[in-house]
């Protein structure tokens, strides 16, 4: 117990990593992501067809190697790129995740009645004020649930930078347990998972209410 | 106020509308009557531009909104220029349409204050009066899911109106409608009629025609079968076509 106490200023730090990463990672991914679904949606075959190909590659491999990729491979490719871990971390979370999300605001944004688009048509509205101001806000609270998956998906997945060196709530864990001796750190960490789940199911929750206001 | 010349419209190989021709002056109110299938939302969807003619001429109110053959512009027009002329359209929904994230008040006052600037009080006061004189003036903040199908159609017909359109177009605006709400939304439109609002109707209500509406055209597979003042058309109709239809739904 006193162990654990003493480790708690490491564990503290661990956990503003591990949010750091999701919070950041989720930020990029969902702007990302909403450009990759408006290309998905466009009538434009290149866009169409890159947009297409970006969900495919990013959906298709494992995201371990990705940050792998991004992290080992690409400073050799464009060195000029280079950045540190966090950086790279948020990065190659940020576009595994953008493409999970892309295919979540595509549905949402399609789910959406035609008549919407042709009530905001015939108001004199053009596709991006009408996309602005009628779509996409009645999309948000058809994509609020799977994006809390997604989001709690993503929070668990920073886990995996751990590889590249970065001490966030696993790393923390394989330290204490490799210097100790004592794989009973995993405990606590899970349990601090767990917490952060709890808490952001919470929050999803709570704002699919809020915007339910209307239904 | 509209002018439609020679109007085609096909989707893929099926022929939808096969030549159209058809002017509707300013103030003037015409119903536009048929069997299910026979052009009458593509008609009004193409005069809006919600769908491209593929042959003909569109113009409104001295301004041509189109032009094309075989699917091409004979005449550029800019995008902004077609946008300006739809704002000029007004349409009402069999469907009514109405934004759901909105209030009742934010529908109509939504493309006012974002497609023409109005200055938000002002606009919210404009949207107020529509809204009272359609009768809502207690539904103001009220979400649409809140409101009866003949509420929600009196709404839309206000957002329309709050552009100032020079034309307002509807289709079959009381089919989605329970019987006993279609009254107060037929009132609505009897009042615009009455202030010599330029309107097409596509209406399967006959007595509406009949009483509101200044030419009657009869349309089936895609053409103009037949149009006359409504005395004329619904108690001496001349095609076999028209007496057959007026003889079923009548
Ligand atoms: N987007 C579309 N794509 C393909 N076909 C269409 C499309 N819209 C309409 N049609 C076809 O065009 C024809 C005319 O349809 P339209 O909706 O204009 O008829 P209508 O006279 O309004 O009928 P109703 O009284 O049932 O509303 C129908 O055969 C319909 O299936
Ligand atoms: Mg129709």
């Amino acid at each position: 117990m006193e162990r654990i106490l003493a480790t708690m200023p490491d564990i503290f730090m661990a956990t503003g990593m591990t949010l750091a990463l999701t919070i950041v990672s989720i930020v990029v991914g969902m702007l990302l992501g909403l450009v990759l679904a408006l290309g998905r949606i466009s009538k434009n075959p290149v866009l169409k067809g890159l947009t297409w190909t970006y969900i495919w590659v990013f959906r298709g491999t494992p995201m371990l190697m990705q940050i792998f990729f991004l992290f080992f491979v690409m400073p050799k490719i464009l060195p000029a790129l280079t950045t540190n871990a966090f950086n790279t971390a948020c990065i190659a979370l940020g576009l595994n995740s953008a493409a999970y999300l892309a295919e979540i605001i595509r549905a949402a944004i399609q789910s959406i009645d035609k008549g919407q688009l042709e009530a905001s048509k015939a108001l004199g509205m053009n596709t991006s004020l009408a996309m602005r101001r009628i779509i996409i806000p009645q999309s948000i609270r058809r994509m609020l649930p799977p994006v809390g998956n997604e989001f709690i998906m993503l929070l668990k997945d920073t886990s995996l930078v751990s590889a590249i060196g970065l001490t966030e709530l696993l790393k923390i864990a394989k330290q204490m347990t490799s210097s100790t001796g004592d794989a009973i750190f995993y405990l606590p960490i899970a349990v601090i998972y767990l917490i952060l789940t709890t808490i952001f199911t919470f929050v999803f929750d709570k704002l699919e209410k809020k915007y339910s206001i209307y239904e | 106020m509209i002018v439609l010349e020679n109007i085609h419209k096909a989707f893929g190989s099926l022929q939808v509308l096969k030549g159209i021709d058809l002017q509707v002056v300013k103030g003037e109110v015409v119903c536009v009557i048929g069997p299910s299938g026979s052009g009458k939302s593509t008609l009004l969807r193409c005069i809006n531009h919600l769908e491209r003619i593929t042959t003909g001429k569109i113009m409104i109110d001295g301004e041509i909104m189109d032009e094309r053959r075989d699917n091409r512009d004979l005449l550029k027009i800019s995008g902004h220029k077609v946008l300006s002329l739809c704002a000029e359209v007004g349409m009402v929904f069999q469907r009514f349409n109405l934004f759901p994230h909105m209030t009742a008040l934010e529908n109509v006052m939504e493309a006012p204050v974002q497609v023409r600037k109005v200055p938000k009080n002002q606009a919210a006061a404009e949207a107020r009066e529509l809204l009272v004189n359609v009768g809502l003036g207690d539904k103001i903040d009220q979400f649409p899911s809140r409101l009866s199908g003949g509420q929600q159609q009196r709404v839309a017909i206000a957002r329309a109106l709050a552009m100032k359109p020079k034309v307002m177009l509807f289709d079959e605006p009381t089919s989605a409608l329970d019987p006993e709400l279609v009254g107060e939304v037929l009132e609505v439109m009897k009042g615009l009629a009455q202030n010599h609002m330029t309107m097409i109707v596509v209406t399967h209500e006959m007595g509406f025609a009949r009483d509101v509406a200044n030419r009657v055209i009869f349309m089936d597979e895609g053409r103009i079968i037949e149009e006359s003042s409504p005395e004329a058309i619904f108690s001496n109709p001349k095609h076999e076509r028209t007496k057959a239809f007026l003889s079923r739904v009548l």
